[in-house]
């Protein structure tokens, strides 16, 4: 198990390795004008190439590349260029991860403990009106585009309940939203997939099997349809978890939430090429981390997946 | 294989005109068409038939195991004074599934829990009929464990399935089923999925395990070979309906029903090389529509007018042996059974001097 865990984090660092020198080199094809401001086309040459060289962006790209490198083996991220200039990139994270992280998990936890029952309960009351209204909500939920109905709940929500229209922090009020909107399309993800793996596992010879052992109903839904119908799921929640938790472009932009949404397309948009390493690396490593528990997680809840080399019988 | 049994010991399951109904899609199925059987203490019945005869839904009725769409529309089944056909809630099945009447299926692969470990699947039995606890129900768990044949139980009783072989995983389910001493075990084709060796060994099993707990036991199979090894009666059935019964040799050598003639037929022991092998013409009846007359006739080719036109009755031909067919009739004209059942005949006649 160790040497495993151990195993994939040395091919974690590699893939990190990997995408962030071609992250890193597909940033110095991008135009140079982009680096310049809004006055470049007033610039003389000699002005625009000492700009380019004070950036380092004159050095040959294997030297820019190798003082990144050593950058971060400091754990240094360096600093923005144009984003919010001569900050360093940590502290511009400080700010805004905290908001984002607390309310993706927020969210998250709002999606287990209404998602999961839902999924039970429409297997539970298959083709019957708890299963159809729930499916009523998954199907909207999905089919409509999230730009969607986040705008509306904001704009009637927010009226009916009284509840204000912009994020503030202080106010607790204000997080229930976007929280509640963020959760959503998890929600209806896990309550689908829990359904369909439960009525799947529902048909299966050993439940057939504990019917005829005497086995109550409920016990046998409990103990033996759900954690086969869960493991599945149980993969996928880390990854969700962390790519949540990374914030939303929309709810964020809406309920104006000062958090990391929409970070990553702005500083693309805005040739801040060291901030779009730093949140590529970010993003890269908590996809990787995310995986890897997944993994772990099923490992630990099915006997069948080990995570020696050889051995375990079929 | 012993005559006596059958007909001294006393009725443990009585099953009256059984119908049983299976809704699918707003059209009625009638998969079985009146079925009457009495089960023997201490008997070991076969039921042979071919695919979509009714076989399993037949004994799934004796647990209340029926698919959601299906319904027990007539008829009673007696059991220990109670009328199980009469059977509302789970909670009485709940008192009769496992403890009374059990089951083994045919697949092993699939009919354990593959996150559960073996002894905890068994012990689940044993804990809800007979309410054991801890170490008294670990040890129960080894008992069943080495009951069925499983060497080392005490580290494999902490295994999962899938550390299982195919065989050892059938005993294990054979291990559930026995675990709280039913009186009735339903073996719903317990080797199909088994390669012979194996095969051969679980029957062994069940056969002494049989002797051992005095079990009354149910063979579903296609599997003539099977029938032959295990059964003390056979009772074949065609469309929803058990249309001969009789002991094994009764019905292996001195067949009544055309059908059964077709069913032996069409065994590949019995062919003659070179000669292609036997197959039973046209298909069986469509069970959404009211079958008129023998469910057999149209693919029958001694069926006589009658056969079209009405139901025919059980005719007995011994006190054990009863088929339904217009042929058995005082009035029906002399039909000679295929060559084969000649031979099969002969072959009874040389061995048991009837």
């Amino acid at each position: 198990m160790l040497k495993y865990i151990a195993k994939r984090l040395v091919q974690s660092v590699l893939t990190l390795f990997i995408i962030i020198t071609i992250i890193f080199c597909l940033l110095r094809l991008m135009p140079e004008e982009g680096y310049l401001g809004a006055g470049y086309d007033k610039m003389s040459e000699v002005q625009k190439e000492s700009i380019l060289t004070e950036m380092g962006l004159r050095d040959p790209v294997p030297v820019q590349l190798m003082k990144f490198y050593r950058g971060l083996l400091h754990g240094d991220f360096g600093t923005s260029w144009i984003y919010r200039p001569n900050v360093a990139i940590t502290e511009i994270l400080a700010d805004k991860a905290p908001i984002s992280i607390r309310m993706g998990l927020m969210a998250m936890g709002i999606s287990l403990v209404v998602g999961i029952p839902l999924g039970v309960l429409m297997t539970r009351f298959k083709g019957f009106i708890p299963d159809k209204l729930g499916m009523g909500f998954v199907v909207l939920v999905m089919a409509i585009p999230q730009a969607v109905y986040h705008l509306f709940i904001q704009t009637y929500l927010t009226d009916f309940f009284g509840l204000p229209m912009l994020f503030k922090e202080a106010n607790p009020m204000s997080w229930i939203l976007p929280t509640v909107s963020l959760s959503l399309y998890n929600t209806a993800t896990f309550a689908l997939w829990m359904r369909r793996y439960m009525v799947d596992e529902l048909n299966k010879d050993y439940v057939r099997l504990a019917r005829a052992k005497g086995v109550k109903n409920s016990v046998i839904m409990a103990s033996h349809v759900f954690p086969n119908a869960f493991v599945p799921l149980i993969q996928t929640i880390p990854t969700l978890i962390l790519s949540t938790a990374m914030g939303s472009i929309y709810v964020e932009s809406l309920y104006s939430v000062p958090g990391m949404g929409g970070l990553l397309v702005d500083v693309i948009q805005r040739q801040d090429n060291a901030m779009v390493q730093a949140l590529v690396l970010i993003y890269a490593a908590l996809g990787i981390i995310g995986l890897l528990l997944g993994d772990l997680l099923m490992g630990l809840c099915d006997p069948r997946i080990t995570f020696a080399e050889k051995g375990g019988a079929r | 294989m012993a005559e006596a049994t059958v007909t001294a010991a006393p009725v443990i399951l009585s099953v009256r005109d059984l119908d049983v109904k299976f809704n699918l899609r707003g059209r009625v199925l009638s998969a079985i068409r009146g079925i009457s059987l009495d089960l023997y203490q201490g008997e070991s019945l076969a039921i042979v038939g071919e695919s979509g005869s009714g076989k399993s839904v037949f004994t799934k009725t004796f647990m209340g195991l029926l698919d959601q769409n299906g319904e027990i529309a007539g008829g009673q089944i007696l059991y220990n004074g109670q009328d199980l056909a009469a059977f509302k809630t789970e909670k009485q099945w709940r008192a009769i599934r496992g403890k009374e009447i059990a089951m083994v299926l045919q697949d092993p692969m699939t009919s354990l829990n593959p996150l559960k470990t073996v002894g905890s699947q068994i012990g689940e039995a044993i804990a809800i009929h007979q309410g054991l606890r801890g170490s008294a129900l670990r040890d129960k768990v080894l008992e069943c464990l080495s009951d069925v044949g499983i060497p080392d139980p005490e580290s494999r009783r902490k295994q999962y399935p899938h550390e299982f072989s195919g065989g050892m995983r059938q005993r294990v389910v054979i291990a559930i089923a026995v675990a709280c001493r039913p009186k009735i075990l339903i073996c719903d084709e317990p080797t199909t999925a088994l390669d012979v060796t194996i095969q051969a060994q679980i029957l062994d099993l069940l056969k002494n395990l049989k002797k051992k707990y005095d079990l009354t036991t149910i063979y579903i199979t296609h599997d003539l070979g099977v029938v032959a090894n295990v059964a003390d009666r056979i009772a074949v059935m065609y469309a929803g309906d058990i249309v001969e019964i009789g002991s094994c040799e009764e019905v292996f050598y001195t067949p009544k029903h055309p059908y059964t003639w077709a069913l032996l037929s069409s065994l590949p022991q019995l062919g003659i090389k070179g000669q292609e092998l036997y197959s039973i013409q046209g298909a069986p009846p469509n069970l959404f529509t009211e079958v008129k007359g023998d469910a057999f006739a149209p693919r029958n080719p001694h069926a006589l007018k009658i056969d079209f036109v009405e139901r025919p009755p059980y005719f007995e031909v011994s006190p054990t042996h009863k088929a339904r067919t217009w042929l058995l009739d005082p009035r029906a004209p002399q039909v000679e059974p295929p060559e084969h059942i000649r031979d099969l005949q002969k072959e009874g006649v040389r061995r048991y001097g009837k």
